[in-house]
């Protein structure tokens, strides 16, 4: 006797929508155990992991912000991932976005130009794309691996930031710190609500599913992407430039991480630091795959990781138990999401030897 | 969670629009509560020695001298100074009334949370900023590390000592000089090689900067980080190590010349018992051997009698201020004077230090 998958010919597409759902709640029954273990009452831990962080202005608009660059980039990553370019770098490009329109901020910040934030943001979608080029002029013309080019591109934004920070962009009165001078009112976000940090940058994001959404189900070059990335011979045959994807999908998905450098920067930073990133680039990857792939599905996806995130933080905050138990969740979500994947892609059979 | 009188739930009825309103108010139901919440965040991962270790340490002894009137929440590995002024707000917002920030990177976002929420105190170590309700405090880590330079002047063979360092700033760059003053005071030739790490945890790369100091004949390895992963592969490669924020003997059992070590308790409970008192008042403070907030660690034994004898007498003169660690002539790497003979560096002067002293091998920058 062995046990064999077989993959199914269409999973059904309640299935697919619900998978995630099955990981959350196959997720949550795992940790009641862990949570015993711990001393902690099950009920009353998960309440404050999932709701507690909820409960206040402070920490919707918390939620949110955190949210939103991790939805904004894992759509651009999307529409890579779709088409088989399997784009790594993110948070070099997210990176070399933010310091694109830093460097703007410092520079014209003084004048209180209403041009400015608009301008910061092309800068960021700009360097987000010109970081991207690189992958995509090496492997359409060199044919390297995209996924190497992207990954190892990442650690030179981040010295270039380090660089930067640490020299021509290094606060003048900053005590030998490095990072920037703290940007001007004119390069930074309003706040949507006083007192609070979700700022206007939210509706980019926003915009952002929309048109994502627009890009990948309704235009002919987001099908013929789906298309090359399902099956790469059909593409080819029916005459889809294989080169022009790859360049699609990598410049949307830079222009996408560096809008999200920039709004994080002219947002919650409000200045450079040695590092801007508390790992957006890799998390969107997660956040992603979580959402299918699919812009709605994303925004949901970028949305459950953040409230990972504060659930962790406020489960420390009023139980003091350790950041681990955070990371443990999110590593069991990822683990159903994936087991889940595989039973609804495939059916589970016994077959005799 | 909230103590009484406004819930957290009965927030979000007023609505988002209401929100910095209800948010003010939260604030003041919170100092009418019994129980002083004391939020800490902790800028590495929580663990057994190293600079988190003390902090936690700080907020054991507010609970040890005020038990049931206060409250300690910790949140570790709070870096990145978006998640530090998420993570501010989250304490402040939830009736924490002392909160404690403990590294540069979380100095704006204290600055930045604190004037939102008046009735909250802030106290923000290794911070440059103060304001009504934010307060900063700090270590004279240089009078320390000029001690264990002496001991590391002794007992190198080589000549070479050698640096890990977190991060280019003053609050690292001058307890660098600091060593290397201290050694030059009793071996004039003794050179010191420096490595930035720019993370304060992470001990691979802490090894392996370690492991290239030692191959470049370093055989002192002095490291401001947060761990005890230079003192551990110094003791694995049998060459001499100084801590620092904790004792690390435990990972350098023979090996450990001394550590620099940081008591802030008396910083901790003071704050806790002030804000308690309603008598808190922003203040700037920079301690060291004196006040007791820098300590060194036992001397290894091998430090013989009549350098320990020479160690307790600078330690000494240091606390009276007959020593200085920056006093002239100190030349910098180009060999221009930064300080005269007979002339020492003032505070502010040190605390902006931006040069590495003549006889450091290494650059600022990354």
């Amino acid at each position: 006797m062995r046990i064999v998958l077989e993959p199914r010919a269409a999973p059904r597409r309640l299935m697919r929508v619900a998978a995630p759902l099955i990981a959350l709640l196959a997720t949550v029954l795992a940790s009641v155990p862990i949570l015993l273990a711990l001393g902690l009452n099950p009920l009353s831990t998960l309440k404050i992991f999932f709701v507690e962080p909820l409960n206040s202005p402070n920490g919707l608009s918390e939620w949110l912000l955190k949210a939103s660059p991790l939805v904004l980039i894992a759509l651009g990553l999307a529409v890579g991932f779709r088409a088989n370019v399997w784009n790594i770098g993110a948070e070099g490009m997210f990176t070399v976005g933010a310091i694109c329109a830093g460097w703007l901020a410092l520079h014209f910040g003084a004048g209180g130009h209403a041009w400015l934030l608009p301008a910061m943001m092309l800068a960021g979608a700009l360097g987000g794309m010109a970081w991207a080029a690189i992958p995509a002029f090496l492997r359409t013309c060199a044919n390297t691996s995209e996924i190497l080019v992207s990954l190892m591109l990442n650690y030179v934004a981040a010295l270039i930031l380090s660089y930067l920070v640490n020299g021509p962009m290094q606060d003048p009165e900053g005590l030998n710190y490095p990072q920037t001078s703290v940007f001007a009112p004119s390069a930074m976000f309003a706040p949507l609500i006083a007192g609070l940090r979700i700022n206007v940058s939210i509706w980019v994001t926003l915009g952002a599913v929309f048109a994502a959404w627009l890009f990948l189900e309704r235009s002919f070059v987001g099908f013929q992407m789906s298309v090359s990335g399902a099956a790469p011979g059909a593409a080819r045959y029916a005459g889809f430039r294989q080169g022009r994807m790859i360049w699609l999908s990598l410049l949307i998905s830079g222009a996408a991480a560096g809008v999200a450098g920039m709004m994080e920067a002219a947002g919650p930073l409000g200045q450079l630091t040695p590092v801007i990133s508390p790992g957006y680039g890799f998390a969107a990857i997660i956040v992603a795959f979580v959402g299918r792939l699919s812009p709605l599905g994303i925004l949901f996806g970028g949305l459950l990781l953040s409230l990972l995130y504060l659930g962790g933080e406020a489960v420390q905050m009023s139980l003091n138990v350790p950041a681990s138990l955070a990371r443990s969740f999110q590593g069991m979500l990822l683990f159903f999401l994936l087991a889940a994947d595989v039973l609804i892609w495939h059916r589970v059979r016994l077959k005799r030897a | 969670m909230s103590q009484g009188g406004l819930s957290r739930r009965e927030l979000l009825r007023f609505g988002a629009a209401g929100g910095a309103a209800a948010v003010c108010a939260a604030a003041f139901d919170a100092s009418a509560a019994a129980v002083l919440r004391v939020g800490l965040a902790l800028v590495s991962p929580a663990a057994e020695v190293g600079w988190t270790k003390q902090h936690t340490l700080g907020v054991a002894a507010i609970k040890q001298a005020l038990g049931e009137a206060v409250e300690i929440n910790i949140i570790d590995n709070v870096f990145q100074p978006q998640d530090a002024e998420r993570v501010f707000r989250g304490f402040a917002d939830s009736g924490h009334r002392l909160i404690f920030g403990t590294s540069f990177s979380h100095g704006v976002a204290t600055a930045r949370v604190a004037p939102q929420f008046p009735a909250a105190v802030f106290d923000s170590c290794a911070g440059t900023k103060t304001l009504p309700n934010l307060g900063a405090f700090e270590a004279r880590y240089h009078e320390g590390t000029f001690l264990a330079g002496i001991g590391a002047a002794k007992l190198t063979k080589s000549g070479k000592l050698g640096f890990v360092g977190g991060f280019p700033i003053p609050d690292i760059v001058g307890p660098a000089n600091a060593f290397l003053l201290g050694a030059q005071s009793v071996k004039p030739d003794v050179t010191c090689t420096i490595i930035f790490m720019n993370s304060w945890s992470d001990p691979g790369r802490e090894k392996e900067a370690t492991l290239a100091l030692v191959a470049q004949g370093c055989d002192v390895i002095a490291a401001m980080s947060d761990g005890p992963a230079a003192a551990q592969t110094a003791e694995q490669n049998g060459v001499w190590s100084v801590g620092y924020a904790s004792d690390m003997r435990k990972f350098a059992p023979t090996r450990q010349i001394t550590a620099v070590t940081l008591d802030w308790r008396g910083i901790y409970v003071q704050d806790a018992r002030d804000v308690i008192a309603g008598s808190w008042r922003s203040q700037s403070r920079w301690q060291g051997l004196k006040e007791g907030v820098v300590k060194m660690a036992p001397y290894a034994d091998s430090i013989a009698a009549d350098v320990r004898t020479l160690l307790a007498r600078a330690e000494e003169s240091i606390k009276s201020g007959a020593l200085q660690p920056y006093a002239g002539e100190i030349r910098d790497q180009s060999g221009a004077v930064r300080v005269r003979v007979g002339a020492a560096m003032g505070e502010s002067d040190i605390r902006s230090i931006n040069w590495l002293a003549a006889g450091m091998q290494g650059r600022m920058k990354g």
